[in-house]
């Protein structure tokens, strides 16, 4: 399968790496020849449709799952053979809640869990879960989707890791903590400049973040590239067209998004905004705006895109 | 100071934040010596990256709009305000006014002579008139 948008990165020094990760479950391909790559300090949003190789993606990260073939490494240490020492330096916040012990309260989850930090900051932890509205005397198992998230994002953060491996943080809570989890998020990194990977299919909230994109789909990496290329290189381009309009050859494989009518077009197209221009002007279309795109939107593009 | 920005808005974020600062000189709403916001406050305060709050903020002083006290944090520059950052504002609005007429069909003429029949009827412009064009 062809592939628009660039898929590797060309930066250094990665945090996280892999290289031609397989995995499947049965008949289904879970992940296929993914080459992960997340620079230091980034913030790399992973986006896709559920069921796209996201969570089996960070699971093989923490050794939770193991892969069929190909590397896993978090700062040079394999995640298969150094499982220990990787988990060490990565902060989790894992999909469900699943708690193994229901019965125990919040304050003695965290308590439990600090012990293995040396790192753990109790100060910062009651402060995250203050901020949170975290009773310490509520029962883990009687919490919310939205509760539980939240006692997770402060096990993860506390401990002040160089890694945050976020599976669809903000799933299950209200805008409010929506919003506050942002914030906390924003002046962790700005704190830490630790490098997060967020797992999410909910782009536009952690757009003003993000300063890496991965788009998965299929157990495919089918784009990977910086949000400031991103923004530089694809666009939303309207114009109007003669009728019968197809284009242009040398265009058109670069055309992420297609929407037409019977005069006018609109599509998302990769490529250097000049060239694009004298293409559709050299086949006689009439452009009204080339328009920057939102992650979300270039997401929405790229997930939409038929095979 | 308040620095606000929005997430429909087309221009990349770090630009809002650094027409922000500006709009805030040229209005007056902030002095030479002034403090801005540190990086880790703004960066909270908006949600956004830190990297975006410290690119624009060294965009500025690149433009000599803010300087920076070592271990004191970054401040509005004596020269903020003049003519130039006046003109800088001005030709954003120009350009986004611009780039909308363009997208309808309006022509420059058009809508310089419209410019100025709105603003005979509309004091101060606040608002966008709700109704259908």
């Amino acid at each position: 399968m062809s592939s628009i948008l660039p898929t590797r990165l060309g930066e250094d020094p990665l945090a996280i790496t892999t290289r031609s990760l397989n995995k499947r479950y049965g008949k289904i391909a879970a992940l296929i020849d993914v080459d992960l790559q997340v620079p230091e300090g980034a913030v790399y949003v992973l986006v896709g449709p559920n069921g796209a190789g996201k969570t089996t993606l960070l699971k093989i990260l923490l050794d939770l799952v193991r892969a069929d073939s190909g590397e896993a490494e978090v700062f040079g240490l394999s995640s298969r053979s150094d499982g220990p020492a990787v988990r060490a330096r990565i902060g989790y916040v894992p999909e469900g809640a699943g708690w193994g012990y229901g019965w125990m309260r919040v304050g003695r989850v965290l308590e439990h869990h600090s012990t293995y930090y040396p790192t753990w900051d109790t100060e910062y932890a009651e402060r995250l879960a203050n901020a949170f509205d975290l009773g310490m005397d509520q029962k883990v198992g009687k919490l919310s989707k939205g509760e539980a998230r939240r006692v997770h994002l402060v096990m993860a953060l506390a401990h002040r890791p160089p890694v945050l491996l976020l599976d669809e943080p903000t799933d299950g809570l209200d805008p409010v903590m929506r919003d506050e989890t942002l914030g906390l998020l924003a002046d962790h990194l700005a704190e830490t400049g630790a490098t997060m990977l967020i797992s999410t299919h909910l782009v536009h909230e952690t757009e003003r973040l993000a300063d890496h994109i991965g788009v998965i789909r299929g157990g495919e990496l089918q784009a990977q590239l910086n949000v400031d290329d991103l923004r530089r290189g694809l666009r939303r381009y309207r114009a109007e067209v003669p009728t019968g309009w197809t284009g242009s050859p040398t265009l058109n494989g670069s055309v992420l998004r297609r929407q037409n009518a019977s005069n006018e077009i609109q599509w998302t197209i990769w490529g250097d905004e000049g060239d694009v221009l004298a293409q559709l002007k050299g086949s006689g279309a009439t452009v009204r705006e080339a328009a920057a795109v939102s992650l979300e939107d270039a997401a929405l593009a790229m997930l939409s895109r038929k095979e | 100071m308040l620095i606000s920005i929005s997430a429909s808005d087309a221009r990349p974020i770090y630009v809002q934040i650094m027409d922000e600062v500006r709009r805030a000189r040229v209005l007056g709403t902030i002095e030479p010596d002034d403090p801005l916001p540190s990086v880790r406050q703004l960066a909270t305060e908006l949600r956004v990256n830190p990297n975006t709050v410290q690119q624009a903020y060294r965009e500025l002083e690149r433009e000599g709009i803010v300087f920076v006290r070592r271990g004191q944090g970054t401040f509005i520059a004596d020269s903020s305000v003049n003519g130039a950052q006046r003109r800088l504002l001005a030709r954003g609005v120009a350009e986004r006014a611009l780039v909308d007429a363009h997208r309808n069909g309006v022509g420059l003429d058009e809508l310089i002579a419209m410019l100025h029949e709105v603003a005979a009827g509309q004091s101060p412009p606040t608002t966008n008139p709700e109704k259908p064009i």
